[in-house]
């Protein structure tokens, strides 16, 4: 506790006012900065706001971060400004300009560039801008630089190291004509890198006006007491917690390297006094795929994940303070190091380890407590465009909203961005289909994709389309949790597995998975997936009926799932007027009967219950739901190492509660 | 017999009333308290201003109707038809939360459930192509399920219905077939503009409130006709002009700002007024303060707004950037000691501590009050605050806690406060490349003329306006607009290879539309006005700016003006990138004859304090016996030097030590600030 003692009496030099006044401004500089982004970006994933500002101090150390940013840059942009200093320092000098995208020194991936302005006073760097935006394409084998099949990142696309991309004031054109040459749309990069040089420039505007009206010290007094007063905070909120270390694992589907069976990314807890450390060590080695994550992210999705759990704290450097990492060795899914690839990290340990600590912190804090939300996903189509006369380069590049876990007191929430990034938006198919040759099938919520809990998870979407006149076509998907699939908590059950159809109900039905990359298709090829829902929280046979029954009524939930998964028994009596009758003697029947027989079915024999899969007499949701058995779900072949991890993963989230 | 204009707002606590006698263009002004049924409240307003309907000859109307029964969701029974396997475009919406780290702040349900959104078999492809024909009997046995529920409104949503909308109207004549005396908005004719949740969230949100609004502004006629008015009811709508209940039947959704416009428009009349070009609005009421931007005399417009987070209106709309600051904010310490104001506000009721109403926090009002900026009795006895309530929370919620003096403690509340107005309007102002200083700020409401002359000193705005009444803001907006229609259409292609005589031919057909509308409002052929902008950007980028475009047409100007408006607002220019028009729009005007307001004569009369208080300044960082004046007793031409205080009903104007008033020929106060503090 002597570190909370020291921190509660660190005093400020700076006036109430003054110090309030500042804190305010920086806020508004790094807001202004994402309007200028917004309003002049490129990347059509820029604009969906898959971006970030930062203002630094003369370390490196955030000051404050976008109010709107994406998640999963958060802890990563002070790591950015530190390479950047340690590339240019004593080489620094007013009007340069930075760029870098490299993973390895605490990036994100190579789409996400940072553009980087050392914000001089009297020749003498006070402070740091920092713009970072996911640039649609940045070269490598496959379009969009998504390469799921990379083990290392030779070839996924441009790593750019530091370098100066503006020197005292000039544009080094030759240099961004190199860089901007390296991926599919170049105009459409210098564009991006225009908007984020100038939303660079604006912060260094404001600064130095502040300077000017407030004095050069007490701006740069401002940088430190506003970090300070974000640790303090957050100490005192931690300080108030109960000391305790928890721990819980989270999984990705598999190894393509190895066989089956599911990866274990662990998460250990610790609350001592006023700070929160966080110990990965115990994860899973590197997988033979690019769904590893090195320092930058994994510390980033730590971060963002507790974060969730002090939303009113504002961010930076004086949050990484009270909050720590052990990453644990080198070498694993959570510490990769160069050239394992990580362009995949979102799909794979990111959002394992921001669910990890979800699940950790309800337990501390149940009144805002909430079960697995659905895994981030990405679907690319590539190709020629038969529709244009010069056969140009199209992409579709779909994204889709999903559930959200059920919550303490409330379900969770219905077709809701990825909690990799709140603020990240899906694309109107209408934009889609004048760009690309691929008409939707649908766009609609996926009934009893919610997994079934006192408290249901928020739906998950269905989101298709077929290729009409297109050449050179191939399919690539980023994803996971097709076999560990979107858990509840408290007794809640699991939503559905992830993974993509292709030509689903004809002869040519194929299930490609939640992860591939570069599959050849062709004209009238229709694929589609769904986006899972969030995991249940608490028993699903304690649900209100009524609650089931207004699911019925909005189609959320069937009425075949309303039986099977809350044994509630709900009659359509003439559905053309929502009319609904709910049965309660047969619901409380049905229920028991549940009850009776639901922890013989999570002991049975898994090859039984796959084979009454492949016959039809059970789906996929029985199995994953009640009888805890994973298939590879195009060949109903059975996973029996996954399966027996899966068993008592539902043991320790589920039966413990029943 | 008297010509009057009557211009009413109603609020959520107020219903203003503004009378422009237009022999002698004096203005008067009345406020009563809103009543259950509006129009009661307005009907109410007109009787207490003194107006015999029977003289009015325009009588104009900004109402909250519309934004409050999307707020409260106090809606009829309406369903949504559309495309099979796109019913939930509406509720998936772009994904995207407001609130992005508390994962129990979720976005508000959309405005029709998911049970009463059914779907037909029909699908256009994105060139307008049929790729699915309507199946007429699906269409048919949706209507006569929607007939058998009974339901009062149906938004018909197709995708692609922009690209071709014949699947939509064929839907709506079956619709009107099966349900005869049932609204139906089909989004082609609402807003026929790519992107499916922004089109249909703007159609749904058009049909819920059609049959309210309807029925409220059929209501108001009515009744109005009863009292004698034989003109046509005027309703302000969001982009700043007028529409007749004939309009409003088909576009309800453009009443949906109607209130908030109101008072930027305010804003942008006592600019032009005073002969600024260049205005900032700062309207502070009791929760927050709205502010809006004038440039050129012109008022900034949007087209992306919403009255909930999700669900967009896209519909032009005057800009206005809301924020929690206002008279109630309440002033707090956090846990860790900083000092910091609002957004929580302690409202109208309990209101702030000297209220004596219950709240023991303190609020901007109570520090303001501490300071002696305030009077203890509001002029009129109508009120009287409790000045020692006031210190009471200033003291122990601010003061003790800080180590500071009383004054102090008053003296930070009031400048946090300040700093987060001038950092808004640093958001609305600087943020798009208008410099400060070419402004005029033009404050209203009850704390808006206490606040001005600091802020102006903080963001280095050389005068401040302050209206004879300016409490009654969004009624004096309402007075003097123009009946006023947005139309436009997505066009797109390259500047530089655009055949000219297409885009001219874009041109031509809304212009046609817009004079059509026009006519059926009873605007006659001299009094319409009609203006064309091109809605341009760099190829690749997602954002557009409207520029102005001539007629006949001129394109490279236009993109010569997009060139620079694009470097002006985002500091910088790609002269060698291609520019791309996005969108073809027509503002069509229906000018109403604008009366002179009378103007004062200046009589060189010295007005005379009512009093002398002992005010406290930040400039002298100490109190100062200042003379407290009326302000119905100072006439035009008198000039004011700081420290003053000019009280009237619903307003204290601050006068700081080195500003100089001087009230003008219309009795607008005219602050002049000069440098730094």
């Amino acid at each position: 506790m002597a570190s909370k003692q020291e921190s509660a009496e660190r005093g400020y030099t700076l006036d109430p006012v003054t110090f309030e006044v500042l804190k305010n401004s920086f806020t508004t500089i790094v807001d202004e900065m994402a309007e200028q982004i917004l309003r002049t970006c490129h990347s059509f994933v820029i604009y969906a706001r898959d971006f970030s500002s930062a203002l630094c101090d003369p370390n490196g150390d955030t000051i404050m971060q976008g109010s709107g940013d994406i998640a999963v840059h958060v802890g990563t942009l002070h790591t950015t400004c530190k390479s950047i200093i340690e590339a240019f320092e004593g080489d620094m000098h007013p009007g340069d300009v930075y760029a870098m995208n490299d993973p390895y020194l605490g990036g994100t991936h190579f789409s996400d560039v940072r553009i980087v302005r050392p914000i001089f006073h009297d020749d003498a760097v006070i402070a740091y801008s920092l713009s970072n935006g996911h640039w649609a394409d940045v070269g490598g084998r496959i379009p969009g630089s998504f390469d799921i099949s990379a083990k290392e990142h030779f070839g996924e696309g441009l790593r750019i190291t530091p370098v100066r991309i503006v020197d005292k004031g000039r544009y080094l054109a030759d240099l961004v004509t190199m860089i901007v040459s390296n991926t599919r749309a170049p105009a459409a990069a210098e564009g991006d890198l225009h908007a984020q040089i100038e939303a660079t420039r604006i912060a260094e505007q404001e600064v130095l006006r502040l300077v000017d009206k407030y004095g050069r010290d007490t701006v740069i007094t401002s940088f430190s007491e506003v970090q300070d007063y974000v640790e303090q905070l957050t100490r005192q909120r931690i300080g108030r917690l109960p000391d305790g270390t928890w721990e819980t694992e989270d999984y990705i589907d598999y190894d393509p390297s190895g066989g089956e069976g599911l990866i274990p990314i662990k998460v250990k807890m610790t609350i001592n006094g006023d700070a929160v450390h966080y110990d990965l060590s115990g994860s899973h080695s590197i997988v033979g795929s690019f769904l590893n994550s090195a320092y930058g992210t994994t510390f980033s999705g730590v971060i963002a994940g507790t974060k969730t759990f002090f939303p009113d704290v504002p961010l930076n450097s004086g949050f990484y303070r009270a909050v720590t990492v052990d990453m644990g060795p080198p070498g694993t899914v959570v510490n990769a190091e160069w050239p394992v690839a990580v362009t995949g990290f979102c799909s794979g340990p990111y959002e394992k380890i921001m669910n990890s600590i979800f699940e950790l912190w309800s337990q501390i804090v149940p009144e805002r407590a909430m079960s697995c939300s659905f895994n981030l996903e990405y679907l690319l189509v590539g190709g020629r465009d038969g529709r244009s006369p010069g056969r140009t380069f199209f992409m579709w590049y779909d994204w889709m909203v999903g559930g959200w876990g059920g919550r303490h007191d409330r379900d969770g929430s219905n077709a809701t961005s990825p909690i990799f990034g709140v603020g990240l938006a899906v694309q109107p198919l209408e934009g889609q289909e004048r760009l690309t040759p691929v008409v939707t099938s649908t766009h609609e919520i996926r009934p009893d994709s919610g997994g079934p809990g006192e408290y249901r998870g928020g739906c998950g979407v269905q989101k298709g389309g077929t290729l009409t006149e297109a050449e050179s076509t191939v399919i690539s998907y980023l994803c996971d949790r097709s076999r560990s699939i979107t858990f509840g908590t408290r007794g809640g059950l699991p939503s559905l597995p992830h993974g993509v159809w292709l030509n689903p109900g004809t002869e040519d039905e194929r299930f490609l998975g939640a992860v591939f990359s570069g599959l050849d298709i062709g004209p009238g090829d229709f694929f589609t997936r769904p986006s899972a829902g969030g995991g249940g929280l608490g028993d699903p046979l304690d649900r209100d009926p009524a609650a089931v029954l207004e699911d019925v009524i909005d189609g959320y939930v069937t009425v075949d799932r309303a039986r099977k998964d809350y044994g509630v028994i709900v009659e359509a009596v003439d559905p053309d007027v929502n009319e609904y009758a709910l049965h309660e003697d047969a619901t409380e029947q049905e229920r028991a009967q549940a009850r009776s027989v639901r922890l013989e079915r999570l002991a049975e024999p898994p090859e039984g219950v796959a084979e009454r899969y492949r016959n039809g007499q059970l789906d996929v949701l029985d199995l994953v739901r009640h009888y805890g058995v994973i298939l590879d779900w195009g060949s109903g072949e059975l996973l029996p190492q996954t399966t027996e991890t899966f068993r008592a993963m539902l043991a320790r989230r589920a039966v413990a509660y029943w | 017999m008297a010509n009057l204009r009557v211009a009413v707002d109603v609020g959520g606590t107020f219903t203003d009333i503004c009378v422009l006698d237009e022999a002698s263009g004096s203005v008067s002004v009345a406020k009563v308290p809103s009543t259950p049924d509006p129009i009661d409240g307005v009907l109410l307003g007109v009787a207490e201003a003194g107006v015999d309907l029977r003289d009015v000859v325009l009588f104009s109307h900004g109402t909250t109707v519309a934004t409050n029964a999307l707020i409260t969701r106090n809606l009829p029974d309406a369903a949504m038809v559309t495309t099979r396997g796109f019913r939930d475009i509406i509720e998936i919406r772009r994904g995207t939360k407001d609130d992005l780290w508390d994962a129990y702040k979720d976005v508000a349900p959309p405005y029709i459930r998911r049970r009463d959104r059914l779907e037909v078999n029909e699908r256009i492809g994105y060139s307008g192509e049929i790729l699915e024909t309507l199946d007429e009997d699906d269409a048919r046995r949706v209507s006569r399920i929607l007939a058998r529920r009974g339901v009062s409104a149906v938004a018909v949503c197709f995708i692609n219905s922009y690209a071709n909308p014949v699947h939509e109207q064929r839907m709506k004549e079956i619709l009107q077939e099966e349900l005869p005396d049932v609204a139906v908005s089909t989004s082609s004719e609402v807003l026929p503009e790519i992107f499916e949740h922004e089109r249909f969230s703007t159609t749904v949100a058009n049909a819920v409130l059609s049959p309210l609004v309807t029925g409220y502004t059929q209501r108001l006629s009515d009744r109005l006709a009863e009292s004698g008015y034989r003109g046509d009811l005027l309703l302000l709508h969001s982009g700043g002009g007028v529409m007749t209940p004939r309009a409003v039947e088909q576009l309800a959704v453009r009443l949906a700002a109607s209130g908030i416009a109101a008072g930027a428009i305010a804003a942008r009349h006592l600019a032009t007024l005073c002969g600024f070009d260049n205005a900032i609005g700062l309207d502070m009421g009791g929760t927050s303060t709205d502010i809006s931007l004038v440039y050129g005399g012109e008022l900034r417009v949007t087209k992306e707004w919403f009255v909930e987070y999700g669900y967009p209106i896209m519909f032009p709309s005057v800009e206005v950037l809301t924020i929690g600051a206002g008279g109630g904010s309440l002033a707090w310490i956090d846990e860790v000691g900083a000092l910091r104001n609002g957004p929580q506000s302690a409202g109208a009721d309990p209101g702030p501590a000297c209220y004596g109403r219950g709240n023991e926090q303190p609020t901007n009002t109570d520090a303001n009050l501490v300071l002696g900026r305030l009077g203890e009795d509001l002029i009129g006895g109508a009120m009287s605050l409790d000045r020692e309530a006031a210190e009471r929370a200033v003291a122990s919620a601010i003061a003790e806690p800080l180590g500071l003096g009383l004054d102090e403690a008053a003296q930070a509340t009031i400048k946090v406060a300040n700093a987060n107005m001038a950092d808004a309007v640093r958001l609305i102002s600087i943020r798009r490349g208008y410099d400060p200083r070419e402004f005029a700020l033009a404050v209203f409401g009850g704390a808006g003329a206490l606040h001005g002359s600091a802020l102006a000193r903080d963001l280095a705005i050389p005068t401040v306006l302050v209206p004879p009444n300016p409490g009654i803001t969004s009624a004096l907006g309402c007075l003097l607009v123009d009946v006023r229609h947005d139309l436009s259409t997505m066009f797109l292609a390259e500047a530089d290879t655009v055949d000219p005589a297409e885009v001219e031919g874009e041109f031509a057909k809304l212009e046609d539309e817009a004079r059509e509308r026009l006519a059926q409002e009873g605007v006659s052929p001299d009094q319409m006005s009609i203006q064309r902008f091109l809605d341009m950007r760099y190829l690749g980028q997602w954002r557009s700016m409207s520029v102005r475009a001539e007629s006949p047409l001129d394109i490279p100007a236009a993109a010569a003006r997009f060139h620079d408006e694009h470097e002006r607002e985002h500091n910088y220019r790609r002269d060698d990138a291609p520019v791309e028009i996005y969108r073809v729009t027509v503002h069509a005007v229906g000018v109403t004859p604008k009366p002179e307001l009378a103007r004062y004569e200046r009589s060189g009369a010295r007005p005379e304090p009512i009093s002398l208080r002992s005010v406290h300044f930040e400039e002298e960082d100490a109190r100062v016996e200042t003379p407290i004046y009326t302000r119905s007793d100072i006439p035009a031409g008198a000039v004011l030097e700081g420290p003053a205080v000019i009280e009237q009903l619903d307003s204290t104007v601050l006068i700081p030590p080195g500003v100089e008033a001087e009230i003008d020929d219309w009795l607008n106060i005219r602050m002049t600030i000069s440098g730094e503090a």
